[in-house]
């Protein structure tokens, strides 16, 4: 019996010990898999459809979810950032370059050294040279290439010139080796470091590029050749013994998927882990038109994230559930959202009626359209706060309680216009009636169109509606002559105020199609004929020469100077009701092991996420 | 006539003479209306209709009056924090929609629009259409293998695809399409509603024109030298008023419910106009019914209701004008 009663004591033990060794070992094991960083693939849900500007050729492309691709996975530039939150975010850092130059000769020269070992991807496969960088530079300002910020380089020497086709090259752009690139400007420019971190200055191989210019130049998007971590999928299938023999790459279906994977000829040596740790061994990006599905892919774990905007369904789900909330990820988004009023348009062409609708609007039920107070701050004038050092951050020249708008006060700003003509705070001209108001047809959309209505009915002021689907293209064409839209937002480019002002308020970014100086700030009758603007085109306030001055500044003062521009534009000008300093929301799933965020794109930093 | 008179016959022979017995005969009118309202799912559905037309033309300003509440005016106590629009309550009878309107006045007025695009693309159909039928079924030959074979093509096209095809591209910009000769809203939705349904009507009245023109009575007046217009116009049209009107009853409800779709995909009537479809839109933008099922149950329930009492309506009618049916 003693002995039995030993057997079974052992045999209990003996479980016992394989139960913990079991339970040990799977513990281990989990705890490797949640830390587990490098490989699997990380699939994003996009909304509705890729929307690029320029169908990813990085020369156009405008869209800053784009630009978190490139940034972060495809392409480097002489200069970028460490893709990571907040103010350092916005720090730049070398990236082809050797170091982070300082300028010489008055400000007005930069030159960059180019690190060694970077190479294109298949099919180039050869060294990045300065040559690249020239040539990435004159197809961004080659007018039929389809740059859409030519205007921030126009500050080379010589880049006029080649842009009017009057000079082979840019005279301002040198390259005296392989490894040298100087650009000569012709006046100090306080950003220009900033501007070298778009992009369009990515080196791109002639070979290849020299197949898509002019109007098929876009289509050099579907065969991008990268310098980054990560790859178009099929580019290496790509043959590029001659321009006809160039077929798209397979991983990018421009309506459906892009997908990326390892670039063979990335050299990590050339890169530093803060800027790009490159966890994953793929990246799927992958359209869906129904944001619901996407989020409950999400949530299903079947997307790791999304491209999308959380509707306040989602947004509710997850900050009051405790097991979600941490995978709601939150952060400044550096842009605003407004309601943009055309000054040549009557009755937004009377600068009372302007500063009317600034007091009436109720930009808190706006902001419910949004989400609520998780989507972002109340905005109170143009450039977002922390892009602005929050010099402005108490500053509201439009200040109603609550911000919920104030009949009273909109009233009594009404009152000074040749539109009221019987003195009453209404807006009782015939121009006051069935103003045309493009909208577009988003859920957001939607739900803020009625609120403007209504607003601005208690001023006398009522629209008529055109919903449109993608409304950009009709809002960005002036000689459609449209008064009011509440569909636009805009982020910066960089971190700094130019970005904001120069191409929403520069009398010389306005332009026939692609316009994004809605407002027509500055316009000119002969800007007005070229562009075939019609209305009141005489007398309008323009901000060139207060832009054109902080252009010039650098150090401190600087963003002092655009904070000056923002008070002159919100007192004097008043082209926008801006109401939403916007922040970005992502929703993860549940796979994420690692998640930031990319400041310098306001997107997921994909150079630093990780998945099971 | 009286009968002749008549005698009372009874056992042991002939008895005196008895008055005789009137019979009058019901008239068209007073069979229909006998037969009419002996189907009890018919009158309620006339009762729904009548009911829903008078909602339709005094209901949404009534429910604007009572409740105080506009049909576009916003509150901001009628959504929570996160923009999710607060449900049924004494201050908001059926609720509120993500802009913060009152949902039981844009019901009430989402009648209006609903029947108003029904009744009047029905309108359109029933006109067009008619004409059609009257031109290819008396005259036959080419004309109307012609206007045949082009209704059996609107027949047989994707309606929903081509119609959600037109109504977006009129409404990608501001001018609309044909250099603003169609502009987006109420009217393109009509018009295109219209011209889906009229290939519908032509066929039935083509098939009843081809079997009144060999009636005795046209004979008759063909005969008597009357014109083709005038047999049409005076003997071949009246003809078919019963049966019109019992298919366009019948049209109604799906030229609503085609509205409805139209205005669910986001392709119908402005954003400041309420029709039911674009309330059910609304209830499905970031699946909003799934914490908010107020948006979904009461415009989709009258729209059931409406597309009920149309089709009970438009049986019983059918019914009533059929003397050959069974009751």
């Amino acid at each position: 019996m003693r002995s039995h009663l030993r057997k079974v004591v052992l045999a209990i033990v003996a479980l016992a010990i394989a139960a913990g060794i079991t339970v040990a070992a799977s513990t281990a094991a989990s705890s490797k898999k949640d830390t587990a960083k490098a490989g699997g693939t990380y699939k994003v849900g996009w909304e509705q459809s890729f929307g690029f500007t320029d169908a990813f050729d990085p020369t156009g492309e405008y869209l800053g979810n784009a630009w978190a691709l490139y940034s972060n996975l495809l392409l480097r530039t002489l200069v970028g950032y460490n893709h990571v939150a907040g103010a350092a975010g916005n720090v730049i850092v070398p990236d082809i370059a050797t170091s982070v130059p300082k300028p010489t000769n008055g400000g007005k020269t930069y030159t960059f050294h180019l690190k060694s070992g970077i190479k294109f991807s298949p099919p180039v496969n050869r060294a990045v040279t300065s040559k690249d960088v020239a040539y990435a530079m004159m197809r961004l300002a080659n007018p039929k290439d389809g740059g859409q910020y030519p205007f921030y380089y126009t500050v080379i020497k010589g880049w006029d010139a080649y842009a009017a086709g009057k000079a082979k090259s840019i005279s301002g752009i040198k390259t005296p080796n392989n490894s040298t690139i100087v650009f000569n400007l012709t006046q100090p420019t306080g950003d220009f470091l900033y501007r070298m971190t778009m992009p369009a200055t990515s080196p791109i191989p002639v070979e290849v590029a020299k197949c898509f210019t002019g109007a098929k130049a876009n289509q050099y998007g579907r065969d991008l050749i990268s310098t980054g971590p990560y790859m178009m999928q099929g580019i290496d299938q790509v043959s590029d013994a001659s321009c006809s023999a160039i077929k798209p790459a397979s991983g990018f279906d421009p309506l459906s998927t892009l997908t990326l994977v390892r670039n063979p000829n990335y050299n990590k040596a050339t890169d530093s882990k803060k800027a790009r740790e490159s966890n994953p061994d793929e990246f799927q990006f992958l359209v869906d038109s129904n944001s619901d599905d996407i989020y409950n892919k999400v949530a299903a774990g079947q997307l790791d994230d999304e491209v999308s905007s959380p509707s306040p369904v989602v947004l509710r789900k997850y900050l009051t559930t405790p097991s979600l909330k941490s995978r709601l990820k939150q952060n400044v988004g550096d842009r605003t959202w407004y309601i943009t009023m055309n000054l040549t348009q009557p009755p937004f062409d009377d600068i009372h009626v302007r500063k009317a609708m600034n007091l009436i609007i109720d930009k808190q039920a706006l902001r419910k359209g949004w989400g609520g107070p998780t989507a972002g701050d109340i905005a109170t004038h143009i450039v977002p706060n922390p892009i602005l050092h929050n010099i402005l951050s108490e500053y509201d020249p439009y200040r109603t309680p609550n911000d919920s708008g104030s009949t009273s006060l909109a009233q009594k700003a009404m009152k000074g216009s040749k539109y009221d003509t019987n003195g009453d705070g209404k807006c009782d001209a015939a121009a006051c009636k069935n103003v045309l108001m493009i909208a577009d047809v988003r859920a957001v959309d939607k739900a803020m169109v009625p609120v403007i209505i209504a607003d601005a009915a208690k001023i006398g002021i009522t629209f008529k509606v055109r919903s449109i689907n993608g409304a950009y293209p009709t809002i960005q064409t002036p000689k459609n002559n449209i008064p009011i839209s509440e569909r636009p937002g805009w982020g910066k480019d960089y971190a700094d105020a130019s970005t904001f002002f120069a191409e929403l308020f520069s009398s010389d970014t306005i332009i026939p199609q692609g316009n994004t100086n809605y407002s027509l700030v500055g316009l000119t009758p002969a800007i007005a004929k070229k562009v075939g603007a019609t209305g009141s085109i005489t007398g309008i306030p323009s901000a060139d020469k207060q832009i054109n001055h902080c252009q010039t500044v650098s150090g401190p003062t600087r963003v002092s100077c655009w904070a000056g521009v923002d008070r002159y534009l919100m007192t004097n000008v008043v082209p926008w009701v801006p109401y939403l300093s916007a922040r970005n929301l992502n929703v993860i799933s549940s796979n994420v092991t690692e998640w930031n965020y990319d400041q310098f794109s306001d997107q997921t930093a994909y150079a630093h996420v990780a998945v099971k | 006539m009286t009968n002749p008179p008549e005698f009372l016959v009874s056992g042991g022979g002939a008895a005196a003479l008895v008055a005789p017995v009137a019979i009058s005969r019901k008239s068209p009118r007073r069979l229909f209306w006998d037969r009419f309202r002996q189907d009890k799912a018919a009158l309620a559905g006339l009762v729904v209709v009548i009911l829903l037309l008078l909602i339709a033309i005094f209901g949404g300003p009534l429910a604007a009056h009572i409740t105080g509440h506009a049909q576009n005016g916003t509150f901001t106590d009628a959504t929570d924090d996160f923009g999710i629009p607060v449900g049924p309550n004494s201050h908001f009878w059926f609720g509120a929609d993500a802009s913060g309107r009152d949902l039981f006045v844009r019901t009430m007025y989402g009648a209006r629009t609903s029947l108003i695009v029904g009744v009047a693309a029905s309108a359109i159909a029933l006109f067009v259409g008619t004409l059609v039928g009257l031109l290819a079924g008396f005259y036959g030959g080419w004309i109307d293998t012609g206007l045949s074979r082009t209704a059996d093509v609107i027949l047989a096209l994707p309606q929903v695809l081509i119609a959600v095809g037109i109504v977006a591209a009129c409404s990608v910009s501001k001018d609309g399409c044909l250099h603003g000769l169609i502009q987006p809203g109420l009217s393109v939705v009509i018009l295109v509603i219209a011209f889906f349904s009229w290939s519908y009507i032509a066929r039935i009245v083509r098939g009843y024109t081809l079997s009144l023109r060999e009636k005795e009575f046209v004979e008759s007046a063909r005969a008597l030298g009357a014109s083709n217009t005038r047999i049409l116009r005076s003997e071949i049209l009246p003809n078919l008023i019963g049966p019109l009107i019992v298919y366009t009853t019948l049209l109604i409800p799906t030229n609503i419910l085609f509205e409805s779709a139209l205005s669910f995909l986001g392709l119908g009537v402005p954003v400041t106009v309420s029709s039911w479809g674009s309330l059910l839109d609304d209830a499905s933008t970031n699946g909003l019914y799934q914490v908010a099922w107020w948006m979904m149950v009461f415009p989709g329930g009258l729209l059931i209701l409406t597309t009920l009492a149309f089709n009970l309506l438009g049986d019983g009618l059918r019914d009533a004008f059929d003397v050959r049916s069974d009751r």
